[in-house]
């Protein structure tokens, strides 16, 4: 129940074992090699070169292609060269454990669609966001998944209202947070109302009654749901090719909004008077 | 009874895992880490054959007590239990450095302990 990749999933049902796995990733790294090595192996390029090339990615913010082509050391044709035999080279784990035999080709087949369909879930689904941003689509995502998580961790029904732009966040009883870094950075944070909360508690303690369970503990499960999503949202960004880490939750009692910062709510509608909000906070 | 170690900084974690681990009849929780370097110290102390450790924890993080734990511990089954699992180069680093499993955050009883049985 979870956002994962090919070789995750593998070992986690038990189909590969961890170390067959490893002899399989050997196998990519020793077979897929970078441009560089690529380069050097074609005889196109010498290590001085690209070390040269490297120092100078340090001062300029370029791929490693791009800039061997600047300075010189590569002619667009040659580097179209090496990309398409990196391409034509270039073996997927599924592939590399069938050859170091850890499986066969028709259990990859029968296991590929099997994670086909378990992924199936965490296929995005249509958010608007009222404003133009950098990588709308991982805000998109974020927001989508956050969705997705309610139902399947929390098994609530709800229904997620139209997303804003805002100045201000209304109080409510909790704030849990957790930073993004890498590619973007933003705070994501989940507001709860004090039901929402042993709600949430209830649910991840898989208990009948929260009601003897002290603060922090209570607090505890819903940083833990933030850590789930984030974990999540984290792993599929890394399927749309975005680094996003992670830091560990915490947890707030208010909230002051940076003004360079875009603030978007999504209102989450549970019922019954709790209320839960989805808050990025956007750097810019 | 095989002994585990569980390795979280949420408290709401390590009840589930606990919980878990107590009722399957099979494995005894020997204790409670908060991060990398209380599990360093009880790994010592309470020589576990499990630990199922978080990745994403403040203080020392689990890739890196799993570094430390591969060296200085060759009999200790490590398995990794976190909502990062999915992050290709995260999940690859930790099967990198030793550990036998990844469990993915939410995780299913019956999920963890096939795992755990299976070590």
């Amino acid at each position: 129940m979870a956002v994962k990749f090919f070789g995750q999933f593998l070992v986690e049902n038990g189909v590969v074992t961890s170390d067959k796995l490893l002899d399989a990733i050997n196998l990519q790294e020793k077979n897929n090699l970078k441009l560089g090595e690529m380069a050097l192996s074609m005889g196109l390029l010498t290590e001085a070169d690209i070390q040269r090339a490297h120092n100078a990615q340090m001062s300029k913010d370029m791929k490693l292609g791009d800039l061997l082509v600047e300075m010189g050391f590569l002619s667009l044709t040659q580097l179209n060269d090496i990309i398409t035999r990196q391409k034509n080279t270039h073996i997927y784990i599924g592939e590399a454990l069938v050859q170091v035999g850890a499986i066969t080709a028709e259990e990859l087949q029968k296991q590929l669609d099997a994670f086909k369909a378990d992924q199936a879930q965490y296929v995005s689904n249509g958010i608007e966001l009222p404003v133009s941003l950098p990588n709308s689509k991982i805000w998109e995502m974020t927001a989508d998944l956050t969705f997705k998580m309610v139902t399947r961790v929390l098994d609530l029904q709800f229904r997620p209202g139209r997303c804003e732009l805002v100045k201000t966040v209304a109080p409510n009883f909790m704030l849990a947070a957790m930073d993004f870094s890498g590619d973007v950075n933003a705070r994501y944070l989940i507001s709860v109302s004090e039901g929402l909360q042993k709600t949430i508690a209830k649910a991840i303690l898989s208990e009948e009654s929260v009601d003897k369970e002290p603060v922090e503990v209570l607090e505890d499960t819903v940083m833990e749901f933030v850590n789930v999503v984030c974990g999540n949202v984290a792993a599929k960004a890394s399927q749309m090719g975005v680094i996003m880490n992670i830091n560990p939750p915490e947890v707030l009692h208010g909230l002051q909004i940076d003004e360079e910062d875009t603030a978007l709510v999504f209102p989450i509608h549970i019922g019954d008077g709790d209320k839960m909000e989805l808050i990025l906070l956007i750097k810019n | 009874m095989k002994k585990v170690l569980v390795v979280d900084d949420s408290l709401s974690v390590a009840r589930q895992l606990e919980k878990i681990i107590a009722e399957s009849g099979d494995f005894t929780c020997v204790g409670h880490a908060k991060n990398g370097a209380e599990a360093i110290k009880m790994n010592h102390s309470e020589d576990p054959e499990i630990i199922c450790m978080d990745m994403n924890m403040p203080g020392m993080d689990g890739l890196t007590a799993l570094r430390t734990l591969s060296v200085m511990d060759k009999e200790v089954k490590v398995v990794m239990v976190t909502s990062l699992g999915g992050v290709g180069d995260k999940f690859t680093e930790a099967i990198k450095l030793g550990a036998k499993n990844v469990i993915s955050k939410p995780f299913e009883t019956d999920n963890v302990l096939r795992i755990l049985r299976e070590l």
